[in-house]
């Protein structure tokens, strides 16, 4: 009967990344209360480093694929490796990252592995000995609970979440080498390259004071609004992803999952309802300001002050004792 | 190029929302439907294609009957063709089931259709598909171009600023991301014209499938609700300048 629990990391330049480290860390505690064993999986060229690195998450075993050709393999050849290596050890759950890369490869994956998936999830736990797991529905206003059923198998992607990260563990996990001929796994699909943003003059990283703007500015003409209090509390300006996907403003200044990921000391969230997307790039910010007409906005879940009103009153108003507070 | 867009009909508005007896669906009134924001891109990107190659396009939609509104949209806009799937389901892999048995009766060189749709924001269906119909795809689309040896070159998000270019042998699925073009603005005379075009309809049995292969298997719901909140918001209350002057301090004291 399936039973382990097999993460599948995601990694870059030999380390693992931030949201690998997390399914680690929650896949540990769910390890344990099912008493099943954790199972590290990763796929790549050249992977001493990131084997390393995965040693001291207190995994059980590390599966890894190491392949020259899987670097830049289509997303549909990645998926094939990914089921392949699931298989060795016929798991009961499969926890995936909710990252682009994620959200292309888990339904792939699932439907090679005839299991269901369970995508966008904020939670997996153990309640009432059932795994349960819990992904929002309806622009984030709501949380469905899903329970699987007893013997259920499922691929699950979970999104970017604020869960501590594990002390290191010095257990010491079997490294398993399993050799998978990438170049013979047929495609009808290629990988011509990979590029990046070129860089442009605004540099949000860099940034102490973020204003963001979203969708609720509601028109291009009022966007000034938030410029000048970005320019009051000497911040950057940004914004969320429609606010570039109607040209308002470019897409340098974009944060979120596609743009740029941001921890300012101050984040102002002007009229963004904060879906996923665009959390997942601004959730470890370390002062959370949000201000929306909808006190049910998904935004005011990781916001630490929030303002439920118009954001042409109140933005106006900061702005002025900004200004006047400089001038003292 | 014969292009199927796969369009999901979204609520604004849902009430009354409660879990079905066995658990295995979520039972809501859904108002104020529209036509998911990225599968409207998808449609503009089909429309773009259209106008530099050619071809038709086949707006789909799985739904009841008040899923003909976003197809008669899509027909107004520029659709070739619609047709509705009577069927309901919110469970991805029947959904991506129903979808590649229609699609299977169509003729198609691609498929288009959004990233996610904002009531389930599951961002399955579209890959689940390609990879029953094992076909090439790809997801977070941004910009497609088509070439001469029935190909397409698409380029992809991968996140934080990284993207891929990538060759795709047709027919291919692509999940299109916001924004890979401006949305058209549909005149109101001829969204009303569009209405007195035929919208085509499989049902079930059209399709062949077994009643087995719409029942929502291995989970069920056990509670649907408004989100916990991991910490307490700190709200503001006050005139405009009382909130400034509030939020000024808290900013200041962060720095």
């Amino acid at each position: 009967m399936p039973r382990d629990i097999l993460v599948l990391v995601e990694h870059s330049a030999g380390k693992i990344d931030s949201l690998s480290s997390q399914l680690l860390a929650i896949g540990q505690r769910l390890a344990a209360e099912m008493r099943v064993d954790l199972v590290a999986a990763a796929v790549g060229h050249r992977m001493e480093n990131v084997v390393e690195d995965l040693q001291g998450h207190a995994t059980d075993r590390i599966l890894v694929v190491d392949d020259p050709a899987l670097p830049l393999a289509s997303a549909d050849v990645q998926a094939h490796v990914f089921a392949e290596v699931a298989r060795q050890i016929d798991p009961r759950l499969v926890l995936i990252g909710y990252s682009l890369v994620g959200m292309e490869l888990t339904p792939a994956i699932a439907n090679k592995l005839g299991m269901n998936a369970l995508t966008n999830c904020v939670n997996i736990e153990l309640r009432d000995g059932a795994v349960t797991v819990t992904r929002p529905l309806f622009d984030g206003t709501m949380h469905a609970h899903i329970a699987l059923d007893e013997t259920a198998t499922a691929v699950v992607a979970l999104q970017k979440g604020s869960v501590p990260a594990t002390a290191p563990s010095a257990k010491q996990a079997v490294v398993q080498w399993i050799a998978i001929d990438v170049n013979s796994i047929p495609s009808r699909s290629r990988v011509l390259e990979i590029t990046e943003e070129p860089k442009g003059d605004v540099d949000l990283a860099k940034a102490e004071i973020i204003v963001a703007v979203g969708r609720g500015i509601g028109d291009k003409e009022k966007i000034h609004f938030t410029a000048e209090l970005a320019e009051a509390l000497g911040g950057t300006l940004a914004c969320s992803r429609p606010v570039v996907d109607v040209g308002w403003l470019p897409r340098e200044r974009q944060v979120g999952a596609s743009g740029k990921s941001v921890a300012p000391k101050v984040y102002v969230a002007c009229g963004i309802s904060g879906a996923i997307q665009h959390l997942t790039g601004m959730r470890d910010s370390k002062r959370i300001i949000a201000i929306n007409k909808d006190p049910n906005a998904p935004i005011f879940q990781v916001a630490h002050i929030g303002v439920v009103g118009d954001l042409f009153e109140i933005v106006p108003a900061l702005t002025k004792a900004a200004q006047k507070a400089q001038t003292r | 190029m014969n292009i199927v867009v796969c369009c999901k009909a979204v609520p604004g508005l849902v009430t009354d929302l409660k879990i079905a007896a066995d658990g295995k669906a979520i039972r809501y009134q859904g108002q104020l439907l529209a036509i998911n924001e990225c599968d409207e891109y998808a449609l503009e990107e089909a429309l773009a294609l259209k106008r530099s190659h050619g071809g038709q396009i086949t707006a789909i939609s799985m739904g009841n009957i008040k899923a003909l509104d976003i197809l008669y949209y899509a027909l107004a806009k520029g659709a070739d063709k619609a047709i509705r799937i009577d069927c309901e389901s919110q469970d991805p892999k029947v959904a991506s089931t129903v979808i590649v048995a229609a699609l299977r009766k169509l003729d198609f060189d691609l498929v288009l259709t959004g990233t996610q749709s904002r009531d389930t924001l599951g961002g399955q269906v579209g890959i689940a598909a390609a990879s029953l119909l094992a076909i090439p795809f790809a997801y977070a689309v941004v910009g497609v171009e088509a070439r001469e040896n029935h190909t397409v070159k698409v380029r992809k998000e991968l996140g934080g600023g990284r993207y891929a270019e990538v060759e795709l042998t047709l027919p291919a699925l692509l999940c299109v991301q916001t924004g890979i073009q401006p949305l058209t603005f549909v005149p109101p005379a001829r969204r009303i014209r569009a209405r007195q075009q035929p919208v085509g309809s499989f049902s079930v049995a059209d399709l062949g499938l077994q009643a087995e292969q719409l029942v929502t298997q291995g989970y069920r719901f056990v509670g649907v609700r408004p989100p916990e909140r991991t910490h307490q918001v700190e709200l503001l209350e006050g005139s405009p300048q009382e909130i400034a002057a509030a939020l000024l301090h808290k900013i200041q004291e962060s720095l």
